[in-house]
């Protein structure tokens, strides 16, 4: 016991208790003249979540090698039921309800298509037919149910980190653009083979602008947000833009424009400095895992949290379309937040069956 | 095949790539804050401020009018309105329907109301309605959170307790038009259309204030930041009696014409009334096209203003001014007799004097008190058109007064001798030149000109511009040269008119609270042959064919103090259509003058 949390990595605590602190701040400015308990709630999560982390810490990583196909078969049998049994929210049927809790499928696919790829890869060779299209087919699978929930976001996610594996995994480039160019073709074919109010659906989702007060709206005010809150920030609490309501979602997917206002280029800096450190942090332990498995599952994870930072920071400063997802430990949400970090406990683990050891078929340089 | 380290070689390639990916994208997300922080920063806090701030501007409260002894003639009631900024609200159509329902507005207010939205900036406060009664607003105000962009305001409207009785004098406000916006103006700002309510409108409409409000994204105010108090409008006194005005158009009555009363030495209006009249309060609350058609074919001509901008010919008061020529002309008749046969012969007209029997041997005086045709139509002939045209412009007529009421009519001299001689005009008759000057024919003047010609007789000559405001100095436009002997022997002539047996007012003026001198007129309306003995009107039911009647003076007679001109329309004869209304005004001008 003491052995396992002497082992743990400094880096990834530091960042995560920034992050922690930070993300509840952040919260609390975006719902302090509004619905306080949203803020009591996080808080709640957070330390549920923190004692999850610690106890995730604790299981072996052979655990999750051989939770790999259950984990994901799960995943994808929930996400086929969607369509038939799932609940609509928000224009997009996205969650199941287990009667106790209601919970996103496809938030729960992210996780296991990870799980699983790395699983794959870890014990077969780059560059072979049968290796390239087994994946490939794992991925797209739940790409295609994802996205005609339609949840576009989850998808690009999906796929992105999907590419991400590829590459860490050792294809060449040509295997890797391969993939990237055939992503067209499966798009076409899967258009075809949607009903009329799922391409509606796409649509609309893909052109904000046929609602200009929609999202076109919502990106207009998030970056007058973070624009006018110049180099300094107004001040804590002093935002005008989420305190007189201009800006949506603001204690989930446009947190960052509260951030931004408050806080400034100052606080702005400050987080991508955080998110920097933390994500480079993962790729170095990746690096240096013991087993190929850890590595690849690390890498996975880490380019998640990439792809979830920077999609989100870039739709709500305007540069990218809005797709929703969440800023990684800063938006509101108590399943997202679980879940990483539950996934980031798996990278802790990485790091301490890592510690002292050799990284994998590599003589020298243990993990410092 | 790959050899085991050459798949560790790449894997580590593989993370530097990673490492390297990582590093450029948050770079760019830098970068895209930079620029929106950095760079844009001044024109989206600009933005920002814009969204939170909202400036509303603060109507200023209309200034009051108000008679000589502060009587309200226009007044400020307050009411609640209704207003909108079309850009905040959610959605327009379900809003309008829900209006609809909880105000209870007809097909015809909702057109109107569309259309005031459709011409109306959609930032600014659009006016939906106004003048309700907290009763009528009380359920919306309830419910208002749940119409973004809708407001109810607290404010005045403009209210004229007296109605017909100072319609014309007062006149009317309505909201403004499109080039009125260019003045400055809102949308939802009165503005005064006609009366005094025009010609005051700088001093009584105050300034605008502001308020900068801070509102939330549904529009809805969160603070008041600051505020820039509007100022209110000036009050103005007028110099009106409105209990003079009241018992002019009592004795009025149903009868159209025109009341004009001012004071001889300071030139202060006591009265101007002109009826018919119209209820201009059905102006603020939204006059309706039928009424406003109604009034504009209305054969009584209700919105015309019979004091200033009509004019009529001044028939028998017109001698007066014939007398002045006579006597600055030395005209031989000025100090003789003629004999009045009740006609006078010119070639193969006879021109005949309204005494059948004429008056026999007459003089100027006895003229003046008999109103005697023939005499005048001699003395006519010995001045000339020139003289006759001249002693009019002295005394005021065929030039506006320029009384604050816009728009005034000059009324019309007969041309003089200057201008037949140019050639302009057509072959004139001697004829022509003697009924000019028993005042038939083409000249014609306002009852207000009339009024301030008595006023010039009764205080030495002075004619004096008109004004509507208490206490204002006087001014004097001209003094006209009169030899106070040539004043003085009018001024007995017209008290005779009033007060000696056989005077054309005797009858009527005898017992007055104060002594009256003055002249009546009566105006022919059918212009007859001169030698046609017929009935003047063969259809004596049709009211119109009647002749206008003209009663013009002041008083008291030995200290005067108000000078008026009286004129009904088709009210038949001077004496006894105009008459009573003068010693009607006397009575209360000396009842009033007994309480103080």
């Amino acid at each position: 016991m003491i052995s396992v949390i002497q082992r743990m990595d400094k880096t990834l605590i530091i960042c995560l208790l920034s992050l922690s602190t930070l993300g509840l701040f952040v919260l609390y400015a975006a719902v302090h003249d509004g619905d306080i308990t949203i803020f009591q709630k996080q808080a709640v999560f957070w330390c549920l979540g923190l004692v999850g982390f610690i106890g995730i810490c604790f299981l072996p990583l052979r655990l999750m090698g051989l939770l790999a196909w259950p984990v994901y078969l799960i995943a994808l049998l929930s996400l086929a039921l969607v369509p038939l049994i799932g609940d609509v929210h928000m224009g997009a049927r996205r969650w199941l309800d287990l009667g106790v809790v209601a919970f996103q499928p496809s938030e729960m696919m992210k996780w296991a298509l990870m799980l699983i790829l790395a699983h794959w890869f870890a014990s077969r060779e780059p560059n072979t037919w049968a290796n390239f299209l087994v994946p490939l087919m794992m991925t797209i699978v739940p790409a295609a149910l994802i996205v005609i929930q339609p949840d576009l976001g989850t998808t690009l996610v999906l796929l992105f980190a999907a590419v991400a594996m590829l590459i860490v995994s050792g294809f060449a480039w040509r295997w890797i653009l391969a993939a990237i160019a055939s992503s067209p073709i499966i798009l076409y074919i899967l258009w075809h083979n949607m009903h009329s109010y799922q391409k509606q659906r796409v649509l609309t989702f893909l052109d904000p602008q046929s609602d200009p007060l929609g999202a076109g709206y919502h990106v207009i005010q998030s970056s007058i947000a973070i624009g006018s809150g110049g180099f300094w920030g107004k001040g804590y609490l002093e935002g005008t833009q989420g305190r007189l309501h201009f800006l949506p979602e603001q204690h989930t997917d446009f947190i960052f424009a509260i951030l931004a206002e408050e806080g400034g280029l100052i606080a702005v800096t400050l987080l991508l400095i955080i998110y920097g450190i933390l994500i480079s942090r993962m790729l170095t332990i990746a690096a240096h895992a013991h087993s190929r498995f850890g590595a690849l599952l690390t890498t996975g994870i880490a380019s998640i949290f990439m792809l979830y930072a920077f999609i989100n920071i870039g739709m709500v400063s305007g540069i990218l379309p809005v797709v929703g997802v969440p800023l990684p430990f800063i938006s509101y949400g108590g399943s997202a937040l679980l879940t990483m970090l539950g996934a980031l406990a798996i990278v802790m683990r990485v790091a301490i069956e890592s510690k002292g050891n050799i990284p994998w078929q590599r003589p020298s340089s243990p993990l410092s | 095949m790959f050899s085991q380290l050459n798949i560790r070689h790449r894997f580590e390639g593989r993370m530097w790539f990673f490492q390297v990916s990582i590093f450029i994208l948050l770079l760019i997300l830098l970068f895209r804050m930079v620029n929106l922080q950095f760079l844009q920063h001044d024109g989206l806090m600009l933005q920002a401020e814009k969204n939170r701030l909202n400036v509303v501007p603060v109507l200023p409260t209309r200034g009051t009018i108000t008679d000589r002894f502060g009587i309200g003639l226009a007044v400020n009631h307050i009411s609640y309105r209704l207003t909108m900024i079309p850009e905040r609200v959610e959605n327009m159509d379900t809003m309008m329907t829900q209006l609809t329902a909880i105000m209870q507005w007809t097909p015809n207010q909702i057109k109107h109301i569309n259309k005031r939205i459709e011409r109306s900036r959609k930032d600014r406060p659009v006016l939906l309605s106004d003048k309700l009664t907290w009763q009528k607003v009380a359920p919306l105000s309830a419910r208002l959170h749940r119409f973004p962009g809708l407001d109810v305001q607290a404010g005045t409207h403009r209210f004229y307790p007296y109605k017909e009785l100072t319609s014309h004098l007062i006149g009317y406000l309505s909201l403004a038009r499109n080039r009125d916006l260019e003045r400055g103006y809102l949308r939802s700002e009165y503005i005064g259309r006609s009366g005094l309510e025009r010609s005051f409108e700088k001093r009584l409409h105050g300034s605008l204030g502001s308020q900068q409000e801070e509102v939330d994204a549904h529009g809805r105010r969160i603070a008041v930041l600051q505020q820039t108090p509007s100022s209110m409008g000036e009050d103005i006194q007028l110099s009106l009696n409105v209990d003079l005005q009241k018992a002019a158009a009592k004795v009025m009555g149903k009868r159209t014409g025109a009341v004009v009363v001012m004071d001889v030495h300071s030139g202060e209006v006591l009265t101007l009334l002109s009826t018919p009249g119209i209820d201009t309060n059905q102006f603020t609350l939204g006059l309706e096209q039928k009424q406003w058609n109604a009034w504009l074919n209305d054969k009584q001509r209700p919105l015309l203003n019979r004091t200033t901008q009509a004019a009529y010919p001044p028939a028998s008061t017109w001698k007066l001014v014939s007398s002045f020529a006579g006597l600055r002309q030395k005209a031989p008749l000025a100090n003789r007799s003629t004999q009045c046969e009740g006609f006078i012969q010119l070639a193969d007209r006879k021109m005949r004097c309204w005494k059948r029997t004429g008056h026999q041997k007459i003089n100027m005086h006895d003229a003046i008190m008999h109103s005697c045709d023939v005499y005048f139509y001699e003395l006519g002939d010995q001045l000339g058109m020139q003289h006759l045209s001249d002693e009019g412009k002295l005394w005021g007529f065929g030039e506006v007064t320029g009384i604050p009421l816009p728009p005034e009519s000059r009324g019309h001299l007969a041309p003089s001798m200057q201008r037949l001689h140019n050639g302009r005009e057509r072959h004139w008759y001697r004829g022509e030149t003697m009924i000019t000057a028993i005042g038939q024919g083409q000249t014609t003047v306002t009852p207000l000109q009339m009024a301030r010609f008595s006023a010039a007789i009764a205080n030495g000559g002075d004619i004096l511009r008109p004004h509507l405001e208490a206490g204002k100095a006087p001014e004097i436009i001209r003094h006209v040269d009169v030899k106070p002997k040539h004043l003085k022997r009018i001024q007995e002539s017209m008290y005779a008119v009033a007060n000696k047996v056989g005077g054309t007012a005797f009858y009527h003026l005898r017992h007055s609270a104060w002594k009256i001198a003055g002249k009546t007129g009566t105006a022919q309306v059918i212009s007859m042959s001169q030698n046609d003995d017929a009935e003047k009107s063969k259809t004596p039911e049709i009211d119109s064919h009647k002749d206008h009647a003209w009663f013009m003076g002041y008083a008291p007679y030995e200290n005067p103090k108000v000078a008026f001109a009286i004129f009904v329309e088709h009210g038949g004869h001077g004496g006894s259509a105009a008459g009573p209304i003068a010693k009607a005004m006397v009575e209360v001008l000396a009842a009033q003058e007994a309480k103080e």
